[in-house]
């Protein structure tokens, strides 16, 4: 029987400090809505690495169609007709414009602001972030109005750039123009805010509760079995993936904590955090699908490591700090390691778009329903250039884009002519941003 | 310079690039970088020809000592900035420099333009170059029509940069007069004292053709050179309606110019008695020989003011 009644977006699967949103269900759609309706939500994400990139490893020789990728985009290969690669868009504001040496603090702290930030160790001051004012718009619709993660360092106070506050290299998004967003680092504490009731437990409380439940999803085991026989066999399906996908996470997560016990239980890290790299950008992007699929939020950002860091790569036997060698001074051995660490990022990045693509969303994948921008606040990290900045959109932002192109724009581009045209694709529509001159054209489908 | 004095004042350089006056000003402004009197803020080119970009960014590498398209690409060049429109036809006096090979058939005079996409869009160009210079320490030259001048105005936020950073615009008769309406715009809006040279001060101002064969006589390949032979037949003197721009923005209170009357736009006058330094002047700073640049390294920098807490 066909009826109008359908499930509603917003439903949750509940349990005692539990609250799991759902994918979007085949159940979700009234049948005989208009497809208009039926529409899932475009979502943005920004995935930043730090220091720059080694640009001859990045941009293609060519324009246009997108064909052979350069080396540090090689494991994007699969992923050719779904990504947009953008040339020649400039940070001016990330230049020094007077204020001498800190690059690296500028360029993060303006790369979402588009303004420059006032050099101070404490009196900090950028401007609110387009992401910001995106999840101001658009945020009233999901329970968080946005999301701020990253892997390294949230340290927020001190100087970490040549007079410029560590408040400007480790954060993305700004909420005013003094109080930035510190991104949320450990997994258990992104597990538990996505999923639990908002409150972050101790660890000691956390083992407690782990003795007596093996999972969140035993929590919400009611909701569960009432809501899959009232679903069809795809939906079913769907919903069976996805809480499976939770509870990969949740395992992971636990498996990070046990050995972390192991290590060193007084270790200076979040409890939850796994000791390798690519484990922890996967758990941090696993919940990123999550929270995308089951429309927790629209608006994501996450940066990598923080801008400037000096982390070593040992994961792939690099033991110099990231930003020491990205000061090359042309030597080949030491582009070759910068290529290495750029290259093993994008490889993480890849196997999270993979799983974005991987889900089914409406008549395509989730990634068509994103917008996802991989890119970073410098070009060249050895000569701190602002321009040309590196920039990839992977998805479609919900049918708008034309993937599978590069294209190049004029030099001296603001990259702030992206974020607004990326505001359009989301529904918020302003005139000026940053530094903007006007929306960049030709990413349409016309 | 002190510490904390100010730099050399900035110069925004916006020609057409369709006369011989406009590339010998723009090499004095290059001249006036290797002396330490002005530094080029930035460079745009109103009338829609890649070539004309090409040869500005020749002109850079050739003064900051690049040899080759890769030593120059190498040491960054600046964007140049290239209006839109329908490609304007060639012009010998920048397609022969432009062409001019070596006996390696290495261009003699490379660039690191291809494409439009190698350049910029001059009102943006211009508004993030007047976003690097210190208040009050840039001027701007214009030796063509004020076409990208008044988008810059239009711009959002631009005007405040312009009356934040900028002393001075310095125009050409010869080159506003070519587009009415824009000159009439940028006259009746534009926020800082405007100076015009008008066409008898450069008609009364000739460089002097000989000069060519003279004062160049230091190197056997010159991109000034060789556009100025292109332009017309050898010998002519030619007027100096960019040059007398330039000068004036750069020495406005050297005595090289009176100005008329009062209100905005005023006038250049000619005090006969300059004449011959004037011409001097022009000479000596179009054939100056380059000065090459230094790089700066970002590193060279955090060396002298490193950040306190390692990561």
């Amino acid at each position: 029987m066909i009826t109008k009644k359908a499930l509603p977006r917003r439903t949750f699967l509940r349990g005692v400090g539990t609250a799991v949103a759902l994918p979007f269900l085949d159940a979700m759609v009234p049948a005989l809505a208009s497809a208009k309706n039926a529409k899932p939500p475009v979502r943005m994400a920004f995935v930043y690495v730090p220091n720059g990139i080694i640009m001859q490893g990045w941009n293609p020789d060519y324009e246009g169609q997108l064909n052979e990728l350069p080396r540090i985009l090689k494991p994007m290969e699969p992923f050719r007709q779904d990504i947009t690669l953008l040339g020649n868009l400039t940070h001016n504001t990330g230049r020094a414009l007077l204020d001498g040496a800190g690059d690296h603090g500028r360029c993060c702290a303006s790369y979402l602001t588009g303004v420059q930030p006032r050099k101070s160790v404490t009196d900090i001051k950028a401007g609110v972030s387009f992401d910001q004012i995106v999840a101001n718009q658009v945020g009233r619709q999901t329970r968080f109005p946005s999301l701020e993660l990253g892997m390294e360092d949230a340290r927020q106070a001190g100087d970490c750039d040549s007079r410029y506050s560590c408040a400007y290299t480790n954060n993305l998004a700004w909420r005013s123009e003094s109080e930035p967003l510190p991104p949320i680092l450990d997994p258990r504490a992104l597990f538990e805010r996505l999923f639990g009731n908002g409150v972050t437990m101790t660890p000691e409380a956390r083992a407690r509760e782990n003795f007596y439940r093996r999972s969140i999803l035993d929590f919400v085991s009611d909701d569960t079995h009432q809501l899959e026989n009232n679903l069809g066999p795809t939906d079913r399906r769907k919903l069976d993936e996805y809480l499976s996908s939770i509870r990969a996470v949740e395992l992971q997560i636990q498996k990070a904590e046990k050995d972390n016990a192991q290590i060193d239980p007084h270790m200076d890290k979040p409890y939850g955090t796994p000791a390798d790299f690519a484990e922890h950008f996967r758990l941090m992007t696993d919940m990123m699908t999550i929270a995308f699929q089951s429309d927790l939020t629209r608006v994501i950002t996450f940066l990598v490591t923080h801008e400037g860091t000096s982390r070593p790569y040992r994961e792939i036997d690099i033991a110099d700090g990231h930003h020491p060698l990205t000061h090359h001074r042309n030597h080949p051995d030491l582009i070759e390691k910068v290529t290495q660490i750029n290259s093993y990022h994008v490889t993480q990045f890849a196997a999270w778009i993979a799983k974005v693509k991987a889900i089914r969303e409406g008549d395509g994948s989730l990634l068509d329903n994103c917008m996802i921008v991989y890119g970073a606040g410098l070009s060249d990290g050895n000569r701190h250039l602002h321009e040309d900045l590196p920039t990839l959109v992977a998805g479609r932002g919900g049918s708008h884009f034309k993937p599978g192109r590069r294209i190049v724009y004029r030099k001296e581009t603001p990259m702030c002519n992206l974020f607004l045209a990326m505001m359009d694709r989301m529904g918020v529509h302003v005139e000026h941003f940053g530094d903007s001159t006007g929306r960049l054209d030709v990413l349409d489908l016309a | 310079m002190f510490p904390g004095a100010k730099p050399a004042v900035g110069v925004l350089f916006d020609s057409a690039m369709r006369r011989i006056d406009d590339v010998l000003a723009l090499a004095m402004l290059h001249a006036y970088g290797g002396k330490g009197q002005a530094r080029t803020a930035a460079v745009g080119v109103s009338c829609p020809d890649l070539e004309a970009a090409q040869f500005c960014d020749s002109l850079w590498a050739f003064y900051a000592g690049a040899a080759t398209c890769t030593a120059a690409k190498a040491m960054h060049p600046p964007p140049v900035g290239l209006a839109d429109g329908k490609p304007a036809a060639r012009l010998p006096m920048l397609s022969q420099p432009l062409g001019k090979r070596g006996a390696d058939g290495q261009p003699v005079y490379p660039n690191t333009i291809q494409s439009i996409e190698d350049t910029a869009e001059v009102p943006t160009l211009f508004r993030n170059a007047l976003m690097a210079q210190y208040d009050q320490d840039a001027v701007i030259v214009l030796s063509g029509p004020a076409t990208n001048l008044v988008q810059l105005l239009d711009m959002y936020g631009a005007k405040d940069w312009i009356m934040r950073k900028v002393r001075l615009l310095s125009v050409t008769g010869v080159g506003v007069e070519s587009d009415a309406a824009a000159a009439q715009k940028l006259f009746a809006e534009w926020p800082t004292p405007i100076a015009m040279a008008g066409r008898e001060i450069g008609d009364a101002l000739p460089f002097p053709g000989e000069a060519i064969e003279k004062d160049f006589a230091w190197t056997t390949a010159d991109p000034v050179v060789d556009a100025y032979c292109a332009y017309r037949p050898m010998p002519y003197d030619a007027p100096s309606y960019a040059m007398a721009a330039m000068l004036y923005a750069v020495h406005p209170n050297d005595g090289y110019f009176k100005l008329s009357g009062s209100g905005n736009p005023r006038q250049l006058v000619l005090d006969p008695t300059q004449k011959d330094r004037i011409v001097g002047a022009y000479v000596e700073l179009a054939s100056a020989k380059p000065v090459p640049r230094k790089p700066k390294h970002p590193a060279e920098e955090e060396k002298k003011n490193p950040p306190l807490a390692a990561h």
